[in-house]
């Protein structure tokens, strides 16, 4: 990524704003762009989404591969969340191998589902030992505006509850809706002008400082956390976060419910 | 090309499996602006072909050894989403879409206007996410647009479109199954107002008789691909 050249002149303008309580594009502290949420727009795809949040859009697929379990858990197939930032969502995105930047991204989405135990590994195996499906959720950004983290994994569970398991096409019986029992969902809060705001903006990224992304499940349950960048906070400012996102969790989740009902 | 003669794709109507007579484009859309945070995007969808361009600059060209002192570098990316396609595609580079990116690059350098940016740097992102036969017509045409909607100087649009041969017919703008199944494929990057080309690539096997049939459909094709493309860059919402 390269250097920025407006974080101090930004930074100041965001401080003298956090001073009125107020964001750069007008919103409240705990208030989030407006999200719109689709689902089944890949027809490659066995899966997939769509997220736009404010100028900030991505997209999720699901694919699904045939695999020889580990010899070491012979009755279960595999999960793979992998998110790539390429260069066309962003004049700071380079090309190149993956960013430390993007590879934190698909490791904190892949954590959130995988430990909230949506999918269950075992349901995937077919014949033990010999075979198994795998089922690969790659994410993908189209164009960064801030707050891809909250995005991906909104895009990535809603791509995977609508997934159907191709068996047809690899000859082993009839497709059906891949089982997936809960809907973990992230928000991530930044620190921008001294205090946490929810779903910051690229301006508010490139001119705030720590982050804290928190993944709950179904029944509130924390599935992951993560802290990222400089930056120290106190148990206090955490716990204030951490009852914003056990309603807005719950808010998102409907937000899921509601797109793959439609 | 597999030249599978026994796949029956033409019927006896002379109607193709997609109902379209031979010279006949799948449906096409093009719209601008599909990637906000870009100084110029375009998104074609084209059958099922869903490719988006993003143009970022002109902007510092860096590190200096790459910088050319009369004019500005393009650099182009094709690639393809992992789930663009029936079978992932594993992220990274290959030699496939290097290839596509460079006649792409050297396509699109032939009509935009590089020495009014010296030592600058245009870059432009080609992304399949939806992937159906005939994705580098797609892209360049894609990359043309958004070259365009991102206000940047150009001597002339570029359309690209592919003819090939399924069954012994000369076919316009082949879908999968002809292209896995044909015979013949001529993908073309046309100037729309002066007729002449900046890319062409072709395999299989053509008569000089069918390569003029072939030549003559990308033609067509390529002023009807130019008419979308004018309006959505007229009526867009740049």
């Amino acid at each position: 990524m390269s250097i920025p050249l407006v974080p101090e002149l930004l930074r100041k303008h965001l401080a003298d704003l956090a001073e009125s309580d107020l964001r750069i594009d007008g919103r409240g502290r705990f208030e989030s762009r407006e999200i719109s949420l689709e689902v089944g727009i890949l027809p490659r795809a066995e899966g997939s989404a769509r997220v736009q949040m404010g100028n900030t859009i991505v997209l999720a697929g699901v694919k699904f591969q045939l695999m020889t379990p580990y010899p070491d858990r012979p009755n279960q197939g595999g999960l793979m969340c992998s998110a790539e930032v390429r260069p066309v969502a962003g004049r700071s995105w380079e090309p190149g191998p993956p960013s430390p930047q993007s590879i934190e991204l698909g490791r904190v989405v892949d954590r959130g589902i995988r430990e909230s135990g949506c999918i269950d590994v075992d349901e995937l195996c077919i014949i033990p030992g010999e075979r198994a499906w795998q089922v690969i959720l790659d994410v993908f950004a189209i164009s960064d505006d801030g707050n891809l983290f909250d995005a991906f994994a909104l895009a990535g569970i809603a791509a995977l509850r609508s997934a159907i398991v191709p068996a047809e096409r690899f000859e082993i019986g009839e497709d059906y809706p891949l089982p997936v029992s809960k809907t973990p969902t992230m928000c991530s809060y930044h620190r921008v002008g001294g205090r946490y705001v929810l779903d910051a903006s690229k301006k508010e990224e490139l001119g705030g400082d720590e982050r804290i992304h928190i993944t709950l499940g179904d029944d509130g349950h924390v599935h992951s956390l993560q802290k990222g960048l400089k930056g120290i906070f106190t148990t206090d400012e955490f716990e204030e976060i951490m009852e914003h996102a056990i309603e807005r969790c719950s808010e998102l989740r409907d937000l899921v419910n509601n797109a793959i009902e439609k | 090309m597999g030249g599978y003669g026994d796949v029956q794709m033409i019927d006896d109507k002379g109607l193709r499996m997609d109902g379209r007579k031979p010279s006949e484009c799948r449906p096409i859309e093009i719209e601008t602006g599909v990637v906000p945070v870009a100084d110029g995007s375009a998104r074609v969808r084209w059958g099922l072909n869903d490719v988006i361009a993003a143009v970022y600059g002109p902007m510092e060209a860096h590190p200096r050894k790459i910088q050319r002192q009369d004019r500005a570098v393009l650099d182009v990316r094709y690639n393809m989403a992992p789930f663009s396609t029936t079978d992932r595609i594993r992220p990274g580079f290959n030699r496939r879409s290097r290839e596509i990116s460079k006649v792409t690059a050297e396509a699109l350098e032939s009509v935009v206007m590089l020495e009014l940016y010296p030592r600058s740097k245009i870059r432009v992102e080609i992304e399949v996410l939806c992937a159906e036969a005939g994705t580098r017509c797609a892209g360049i045409t894609a990359a043309s647009a958004a070259l365009a909607h991102a206000g940047i100087p150009m001597t002339d649009l570029v359309v690209s479109v592919a003819s090939g041969k399924v069954n012994g017919v000369v076919v316009c703008d082949l879908n999968k199954e002809e292209d896995n199944y044909g015979e013949a494929d001529l993908p073309m990057g046309i100037l729309p107002n002066s007729g002449e080309l900046v890319f062409l690539q072709m395999d299989g096997d053509l008569s000089q008789e069918d390569f003029k049939i072939a030549w003559d459909y990308n033609m067509e094709a390529a002023s009807h691909i130019h008419e979308i493309m004018a309006r959505a860059l007229k009526g867009g919402d740049a």
